[in-house]
């Protein structure tokens, strides 16, 4: 029987109290997770027993760091079921990953003219790295708009496709509020004029099933430290033939067949795109986190993270002066709000004064507010250690706080 | 509700926060300011009219909140009637006033209590940022061509 509070006691951050004495209320899961001791104690036997590096070596232990790391991208293979391993390659994060298909993959296919299209509601990450390249090629951003609700205009994307558009790149959920999009109507669409489209995955790992192949996308990325694994370590999931027709993602070492002062040949791709020595650690802890995951099991995480963001947005909806924003019957476990009359930021700082971590800001998607016509909302969002205990102090000291402040 | 958050936002901060007395446009501004974070969203502009290098009057108008609200409240109602050669050690002393490692205490710093409120920021480093905004944004202002 899946209990939150067992799992909660898997995470040694919840054992300690916060400065002031209190019990930790994590509610900022969609900016990162806290971390399994699982995850922490790997990281740590690798670096105390078995720490060498990756696939240079044939002494003990590079041989084991090897087999390790390799076994990693298998997981990371299964676990978004991409049909080959060598479509698995390691970044530092969704933001690199971004920035390094941005680079490799749009900015030698994009032309004076041709189109790129994003959606209203992308984080800074999946928006500034095209909207820079589009700039300097003289290319069109184009935008899908949100209607009212919150939602992608799904009809405005349909009108918005032609055969000028050379990337559709659009996140799986918003980070500021919760709402999922439908990524295989837009994959659908997109491929009807061929258009490879790019798939910010950040907020979507922790918490849902993702199949890329039945997603068709040609790209898929997130983060390690957003699904209890460690920073500074994040996947792209390219499609096999785009990963070898793209140039390396960066260059360096590790990369080559053979290099002379004028020249350079290239390795086949994973290890075409991992120049330097990688994040060995963050990938090894990547795929503790994976197995964290797989150990659960998305039935199980999924059902508990709608469950209470369900009981945390009947708790919501009940105050008198808070406002949710975004209004969608399932949304992913993130919930933006504001309290009329306190600004997002005191209110953040009065819930740490109760040990409750929320968000408060425009969550990086600046565009996305000023649609909304917000400045700032209050962000909480779950992971699979919330209990309705924590949405219980949640609410009492959003009570307490209204009482005080407005 | 703890005493130290009790502090932070004590009556003061929280009366200032709503005082509308300085709040707008000028008409007949000299000089407009842009006071923003881009961490989290508080934008405000201040109005200023300088006349022979005193500042006669001095609006805000935007967005933020409570105590970057208040802050600017106050440093648009105490700057007026300053001269420019005034408000510098006047705002070096509201920074001293909300820095956590002064050595100095807030009540040796000011008697104003709507000044003194903001010392409670020593507690909570992560919000100075908020209480300084429209501060810095004048001192910036001054050390630019505005005192030229």
């Amino acid at each position: 029987m899946f209990n939150p509070e067992t799992i909660k006691q898997q995470f040694p951050i919840f054992k300690q109290k916060t400065p002031l004495g209190q019990d930790l209320v994590y509610l900022d899961n969609a900016a990162t997770c806290q971390k399994p001791l699982a995850v922490i104690d790997r990281i740590t036997d690798f670096y105390a027993k078995e720490y060498g590096t990756v696939g240079r070596s044939s002494y003990w232990p590079a041989t084991e760091t090897t087999k390790n790391y390799n076994e990693v991208r298998g997981k990371v293979q299964r676990l978004l079921n991409a049909a080959h391993e060598d479509e698995i390659v390691f970044t530092s994060g969704t933001t690199d990953a971004i920035n390094k298909v941005a680079n490799s993959f749009l900015r030698p296919r994009l032309n004076a003219g041709d189109v790129v299209i994003i959606s209203e509601m992308e984080h800074h990450a999946n928006l500034i790295p095209w909207q820079q390249i589009c700039t300097e090629k003289g290319a069109l951003l184009k935008v899908i708009p949100i209607l009212d609700s919150g939602e992608l205009d799904y009809e405005a994307l349909e009108s918005l496709l032609t055969n000028k558009v050379k990337l559709l790149a659009v996140t799986g959920v918003s980070n500021a509020l919760g709402i999922k999009n439908d990524l295989l109507r837009i994959i659908k669409a997109a491929k009807g004029f061929e258009v490879p489209v790019f798939i910010d995955a950040a907020q979507s790992v922790a918490h849902s099933e993702i199949d890329v192949v039945a997603l068709h996308c040609d790209f898929l990325v997130f983060s390690g430290h957003k699904i209890y694994g460690p920073t500074g370590v994040g996947v792209l999931f390219g499609k096999r033939e785009r990963l070898r027709e793209m140039a390396p993602l960066s260059y360096g070492g590790g990369i080559v067949k053979e290099v002379t002062i004028e020249a350079a040949s290239f390795q086949q791709s994973p290890n075409k795109h991992e120049a330097g020595t990688p994040n060995i650690a963050g990938v090894i802890g990547l795929g503790a986190a994976v197995d964290f995951i797989n150990e659960i099991g998305y039935a199980e995480i999924s059902a508990h993270t709608k469950a209470i963001t369900g009981y945390a947005l009947e708790q919501l909806k009940a105050m008198e002066g808070i406002q949710v924003i975004g209004d969608v019957d399932d949304r992913a476990p993130v919930i933006s709000f504001v309290m009329e009359g306190v600004h997002a930021h005191d209110l953040s700082t009065f819930l740490n004064e109760k040990g409750i971590c929320i968000r408060a800001g425009h969550h990086c998607a600046q565009p996305l507010m000023h649609r909304l016509n917000l400045m700032a909302t209050a962000r909480i969002s779950f992971a699979i250690y919330n209990t309705k205990a924590d949405i219980d102090a949640l609410i009492i000291a959003l009570k307490e706080t209204q009482a005080f402040l407005s | 509700m703890n005493d130290r958050i009790k502090a932070l936002y004590q009556s003061h901060i929280l009366v200032n926060a709503k005082d509308t007395s300085h709040q707008g446009k000028l008409e007949d501004a000299t000089h407009v300011l842009e006071a923003y974070n881009p961490m989290c969203g508080d934008q405000y502009t201040v109005s200023l009219k300088i006349v022979d290098d005193v500042i006669e009057k001095a609006t805000f108008d935007g967005f933020g909140c409570a105590i970057s609200k208040a802050s600017t409240a106050v440093l648009t109602k105490q700057i007026e009637g300053k001269t420019l050669v005034e408000i510098k050690p006047f705002i070096e002393l509201f920074h001293e006033l909300v820095n956590e490692l002064s050595d100095q205490s807030p009540e040796s710093l000011t008697s104003d209590e709507d000044l003194l409120a903001f010392a409670a920021a020593r507690e909570f480093p992560e919000r100075k940022v908020c209480a300084t905004l429209s501060w810095e944004e004048l001192l910036l202002s001054l050390r630019g061509s505005m005192m030229k």
